[in-house]
């Protein structure tokens, strides 16, 4: 059975990370609106996550569908692994 | 490391429920709750220290002050009293 490569999986816990630091700073700035170095923070960290996404999409194929995501090549969306099976 | 406008607090305090001399059950003796950082911190300041985001991500939060470490109080006393 064809295992993932440690890459893929560096890459989708980078991505978790950049998008639960976002997640965090939208809950902060929600009641901090005048933060203007967080809000700094959270444009780096938005246009980081879009960088890695990308980054992914391009070597391991769509990560969302319904046009979120560029298509691969070969229409590979429903070609496992799913994400719970990853 | 848990300090806030000068004083210091603790994550986990205890007290003691009454144990009755009818009661059946052992004495649990001290009992424990947390008291997590957010509760001393009020409305949070700009500028918070934080951890980077691989750490932030596992330890659940983005700044270091409200990261509360929960260890069970009643596990290392099961060891001790049984």
């Amino acid at each position: 059975m064809k295992q993932l490569p440690d890459d893929y999986y560096q890459c989708l816990s980078n991505i978790q990370a950049a998008d639960f630091v976002l997640v965090e700073l939208t809950l902060y700035l929600d009641t901090h609106q005048d933060d203007i170095q967080a809000m700094e923070q959270f444009n780096q960290y938005a246009q980081y996550s879009k960088q890695l996404k990308q980054e992914f999409e391009a070597k391991y194929g769509p990560l969302l569908q319904y046009g979120n995501s560029y298509t691969d090549a070969n229409w590979s969306w429903a070609k496992s692994p799913w994400p719970w099976q990853v | 490391m848990y300090k806030q406008h000068g004083e210091s607090f603790t994550p986990m305090k205890t007290y003691q429920p009454f144990h009755s001399r009818f009661d059946p059950c052992r004495p649990i003796g001290k009992k424990y709750y947390s008291t997590p950082p957010h509760l001393y911190l009020g409305f949070q300041p700009p500028g918070l220290k934080q951890f980077p985001a691989q750490e932030a991500l596992l330890r659940g939060t983005l700044w270091e002050f409200l990261y509360d470490y929960y260890e069970n109080p009643y596990e290392s006393k099961r060891r001790t009293t049984e």
